[in-house]
């Protein structure tokens, strides 16, 4: 017995020590990076960071982010126009499926219909669309119910999937439709993409490589094989990236560990424009129902000690100061030298004006468990409000589970901590979702505002014809957001990825080739990869 | 081999009454977790309808006794439901993810066994002297700390600053395994491809072993303490003063009569690692059950959470039951005492 | 008593095991003393010393809000070994109850509680302990609930077998011809004999009490910041490896020392214990 168990422990060892020679990883031409959440490969249910890099890779849209410029350029659209309610689109004709079918107006058609009907995802961006209708195979026209002047940025995030597949590969559902191929695209792709799906697995990885028949064709550097891997750990990705077995890291890192890899030799990508770190106060609870003490939290805010946290390196950092509710580089932001500050001696003030007093609340600031920054900045508060008199509690919530609880403005916690950023690009995308008082109750309107002259300005900004009249709707609605202060403007947001030096991503390191969309810069095709 | 069989009916009968016990307190927990799951399903931008509709069709609204009717119903076809998380079948995604952990489990299991076994024969043999108090203070150290802080300092030890094994992951990229059982160390052989084999074996060595660790310590204490009791039995001073060698006396006639509480033990830790795999899992970012596990608790994907718990249970009492058996062949008087009460 | 002190002082195992229970008893309950940064208990940020490895004045470095590592980790001894004590004084009447009355009374009342027993048994601690933690907000005083609901088995299981053994014993059976009430044998004649062996796994146990809820905060089901807590401290430092080590490897240590104390006079008492039986 003894023997037995001897020999298998030795076996144990020897099969080790086998394995310890060395088995290089052949590298050529693999991109390798990661995303911490899971990836969602349905079109019609992707929203995250983690599904736009699938969605931007594996299927088009009918028009582009200019690079390095506002406004759209022509993708799988030829040319469009458009007068307010009613868009036409011109179709290209050389454009195939992964499949071999060929891409026509029915399936522009189809992934809407499929997109409203599912009901999941980003599918709210189209609300403001009635139909869609084939005039001919390569003409597509959009009917709005009325005017909205981001329409045509939306369409960034309507990924176009072949309707032959679709409709060959029905699940079990109810009604003519089944389940619209739920169950058959969230296992593979039915795209027109520059790659195409080799394996997915939603919790470990999805493995993309080239399509040789893309429309564009792909650059010979361009990575030959994609493998993005969900949920590692910070020291997983630190350490790979270090030993040369990793090359993008995803951006949730810790600012310490980026810091930590670009010694090492590491490059840091970025990329920036569309979003912002925010607290959110809910203005339906005491005692943020009352202005004053709004404004006397976002005074005592520590806006610098902020900005120091999620500094990376002396001149690339997570964040860049804030100067409003809307990001610098959008329509009616503040200028860019025109920061916030704390103003301890004005908080007092405000606070001493506000109908509450100190000692008759505790003020609960939350934070997302998936987010660890976050705690840093529920403890930066805590003490921040504490030289008020403010007492306050911390507390830790799973993101699904704040997003449950927000859904009611009594379970909503006095402060919710959140990144925003606009989905297509566009400020309406940002803002609208969370000040109008038609959204209230949802992640990102956890402030439960309801203010006349908010809803009146966001109005305006989404219906106004030309780019002034946006301007204006929404400076006002800035000023607007800056006086009745429903949110602690935190910092303007910027992404920001450790990379090994064998990629090249000019879209995230050269500002004359960003693209101003989240995710975009995930672009395989316009990446290099040395060896 | 009638005993045997009866045996082995009486306890499949015992456990299968202690499954059900354990589906209806998940069961239970699952349902007063608060939220709604319905909502946290289809995500924030759904609305009334939708959530409505989701609710209905998952029979939120019927009293629990009535949902857990409907859910024996589905478990006597096979049918564990669908993770709202992942979208899929709750079983096609235990199939997908429990093979890694039984996997982890397994090699940590042989560890226990092939290293905890020896030492403690070892410590006993050489009882009170020097050798023996290391042995303890090491097994005792293996399980004063938990398998996170043990997969923690493996890591930063042998995969960081003296890069020995890889830091995650189950086979390096470049093995393209076609999955047939889910075991990577299985599935490599069957291929016939001996190099993934190795490399396989290479990438489980620090997870199993960080999870091993306080079993093995609690396999040599436990062997140990069994033998030195059967070292005072009068036959082994017997053969001691017949003057057997040392070693005939610690293997043949010491050890045997030990093993049997060792055993039993055994199967014991190994429901604690079912468990403790999921922290040592986060570690080394090994695609098991444990990632899924915690993400469906904390989204509260009812069928996912009743479903991998149960079969988290199902697996210890099978191994429980297997233990018994092999305790039962082992030990003649235990094999023919199970009469039927 | 005096006896089995002077047995635990002699070994130098279990001599070592006292110290190091001292020394974190000490540290808990004198942290307020010892500490050279008390307030950073609490809700403290220095962003002037954050992230600093081990150096004077702090010597085993600050975490990512400039707090002093050494002064938290006395703190979380404290949370530590209150949840250790809370748990155990709620599971352990519990389970030895249930044991004791299962063992003695025998028939369908032992073969139900058994049976309950085995279902808590059969699901791996851990993950029991999580699915009740997903339950309830994560707090101290659920996190002791969650542990408790899973700690009662073992006690039952210990005392429904020693039981059984005790009342075939001649003492309990004359306790019954001279009609002694049930619960008189129980609690007076049989309990009293399953005493040394309560005690030792208790000593054992708070070891593991300790350790299985610090798993429960690597898991981010545990005690709340900015409260220390040293299983979070090491699930908050690892994403820190391997720069900022002290992060995660001296929060770690503390618990490998408590817990190891903690087992070291356990194991010395099972022998004293049970050689005196």
């Amino acid at each position: 017995m003894t023997k037995s168990l001897k020999l298998l422990s030795i076996a144990a060892m020897a099969s080790t020590m086998l394995a310890t020679a060395p088995l290089s990883a052949q590298a050529g031409g693999v991109l390798r990076l990661d995303e911490v959440a899971v990836g969602e490969l349905d079109p019609a249910i992707a929203s995250d960071y983690a599904d736009s890099i699938l969605m931007f890779n594996v299927y088009d849209t009918l028009v582009l982010p200019a690079q390095g410029a506002p406004g759209h350029v022509p993708h799988l659209a030829e040319s469009w126009e458009g007068d307010g309610t009613s868009y036409t689109f011109k179709l290209r004709d050389d454009v195939k499926f992964v499949s071999g079918n060929a891409m026509t107006a029915e399936d522009v058609v189809f992934s809407l219909d499929r997109m409203k009907a599912m009901g999941k995802g980003l599918s709210y961006l189209f609300a403001n669309v009635e139909k869609a209708e084939a005039v001919d195979a390569s003409t597509v026209t959009f009917t709005l119910t009325k005017p909205y002047a981001p329409f045509v940025a939306s369409l960034l995030r309507l990924p176009i999937v072949d309707k032959q597949t679709v409709m060959a590969n029905l699940g079990e559902g109810e009604g003519e439709m089944k389940d619209w191929g739920a169950a058959y695209l969230t296992s593979t792709s039915a795209g027109t993409g520059a790659y195409r799906i080799v394996s997915h697995n939603p919790q470990e990885e999805t493995v993309m490589e080239k399509n040789p028949d893309y429309f564009l064709g792909v650059p010979a550097p361009a990575p030959d094989t994609a493998r993005l891997r969900y949920g590692l750990e910070a020291a997983t990705v630190r350490t790979l990236i270090a030993q040369g077995e990793h090359d993008i890291a995803s951006q949730w890192l810790p600012p310490e560990v980026i810091k930590a890899l670009a010694a090492n030799g590491a490059q840091v990508l970025t990329e920036s424009g569309t979003g912002a770190f925010y607290v959110k106060m809910n203005t339906t609870k005491p005692p943020l129902d009352d202005v004053n003490c709004r404004m006397a939290f976002a005074k005592a805010f520590d806006y610098g000690a902020a900005i120091k946290m999620i500094a990376v390196t002396d001149t690339v950092s997570q964040g860049a100061a804030s100067t409003g509710a809307v990001p610098v580089g959008m329509f009616g932001a503040n200028p860019a030298d025109q920061v916030l500050t704390r103003d301890l001696e004005a908080a007092k003030q405000h606070l001493a004006e506000c109908k509450y007093k100190p000692e008759d609340f505790t003020l609960e600031i939350s934070w997302i468990a998936e987010v660890p920054v976050e705690e840093r900045f529920a403890l930066l508060m805590q003490a921040n409000y504490a030289e008020l008199g403010v007492k306050s509690e911390i507390k830790k919530l799973p993101w699904a589970l704040f997003a449950e609880q927000v859904s009611k403005p009594e379970n909503t916690p006095h402060l919710s901590q959140l990144f925003v950023n606009a989905v297509t690009g566009d400020p309406d995308t940002l803002l609208y979702g969370m000040y109008h008082s038609s959204a209230a109750g949802t992640w990102q309107s956890p402030e439960y505002l309801n203010d006349a002259e908010v809803d009146k300005q966001l109005e305006a900004g989404r219906t106004a014809a030309t780019p002034e009249g946006r301007e204006g709707a929404y400076a006002a609605l800035n000023a607007r957001l800056m006086e009745i202060a429903p949110t602690i403007y935190g910092y303007d947001r910027q992404s920001v990825f450790a990379a090994s030096a064998r990629v090249k991503v000019p879209a995230l390191s050269d500002p004359s080739k960003a693209f101003g969309l989240d995710g975009m810069g995930f672009t395989f095709r316009l990446m290099e990869v040395a060896d | 081999m009638i005993p045997l069989a009866r045996l082995l009916a009486k306890r499949l009968a015992t456990s299968l009454i202690v499954l059900i016990g354990v589906s209806m307190l998940i069961f239970a927990i699952a349902r007063i977790i608060p939220g709604d799951p319905a909502r946290i399903a289809l995500g924030p931008n759904a609305t009334a309808e939708q959530i409505a509709d989701l609710r209905a069709a998952l029979h939120l609204n019927d009293h629990i006794v009535v949902q857990y009717g409907h859910f024996v119903a589905d478990v006597a076809r096979g049918d564990l439901g669908v993770s709202l998380y992942t979208n899929r079948p709750v079983t096609a995604d235990i199939a997908l993810y429990l093979p890694a952990t039984l996997e982890l489990v397994l090699v940590a299991g042989l560890m226990m066994v092939g290293i905890g076994l020896p030492l403690g024969i070892w410590s006993a043999r050489w009882r009170g002297r020097a050798a023996d108090n290391m042995i303890r203070l090491v097994s005792l150290l293996g399980v004063s700390a938990p398998s996170f802080v043990w997969a923690v300092i493996l890591m930063l030890l042998f995969a960081f600053y003296l890069p020995l094994f890889p830091i995650a992951g189950r086979i390096s990229d470049s093995y393209a395994i076609s999955s047939v059982t889910g075991f990577l160390l299985i599935d490599t052989l069957l291929q016939g491809d001996v190099r993934a084999f190795g490399n396989a074996a290479w990438h489980i060595v620090l997870p199993a072993f960080a999870l091993a660790l306080s079993g093995i310590g609690q396999a040599a204490r436990l062997t140990r303490a069994n033998m030195v009791e059967t070292y005072d039995k009068p036959y082994i001073e017997m053969a001691q003063s017949y003057g057997f060698p040392a070693r005939r006396i610690a293997n043949h006639y010491a050890f045997r009569p030990s093993l049997i509480p060792s055993l039993t033990i055994i199967g014991l830790d190994f429901a604690a690692m079912l468990g403790n795999a999921f922290l040592v899992e986060a570690i080394f970012a090994w695609p098991g059950l444990s990632r899924y596990g915690v993400a469906v608790i904390l989204r509260k994907d009812l069928n996912a959470i009743v479903g991998t718990v149960l079969i988290i249970s199902a697996t210890f009492l099978l191994v429980n039951i297997i233990v018994d058996l092999l305790i039962a062949l082992l030990n003649p008087r235990i094999r023919y005492s199970q009469r039927p009460a | 008593m005096k006896r089995t002190l002077a047995i635990l002082l002699a070994n130098p195992l279990s001599l070592l095991g006292v110290v190091l229970v001292s020394v974190v008893i000490l540290s808990a309950v004198f942290a307020d003393f010892i500490a050279p940064f008390p307030e950073h208990s609490g809700a403290v940020v220095d962003f002037a010393n954050f992230n600093k490895p081990p150096e004077w004045p702090y010597i085993f470095g600050t975490d990512l809000v400039g707090r002093d590592m050494f002064s938290r980790i006395l703190y979380a001894y404290r949370i530590s070994l209150i949840l250790g004590i809370v748990v155990l004084a709620i599971a352990v009447p519990i389970g030895v109850t249930i044991g004791l009355v299962a063992g003695y009374l025998g028939g369908w009342t032992e073969y139900l509680l058994m049976r309950l027993t085995d279902v808590f048994l059969s699901v791996p601690p851990l993950v029991l302990a999580m699915s009740i933690m997903g339950v309830l907000q994560p707090t101290l005083a659920n996190g002791m609930l969650a542990v408790t609901a899973m700690w009662w088995p073992w006690y039952t299981r210990l005392v429904y077998n020693i039981t059984r053994g005790e009342k075939e014993e001649g003492y309990v059976l004359a306790a019954e011809v001279i009609g002694a009430s049930k619960a008189h044998i129980i609690f007076r004649e049989i309990l009293p004999n399953c005493v040394p062996a309560i005690i030792t796994k208790m000593t054992l146990d708070m070891g593991f009490v300790i350790l299985i809820a610090s798993s429960l905060s690597f898991l981010g089901l545990g005690v709340q910041p900015p409260t220390p807590d040293l299983g979070s401290m090491v699930a908050d430092g690892a994403k820190y490896l391997p720069d900022s080590w002290w992060l995660t490897i001296f929060p770690g240590l503390a618990i490998l020392i408590a817990v190891f104390g903690f087992n070291l006079i356990g194991d010395a008492l099972r022998d004293i214990l049970g050689a005196e039986q």
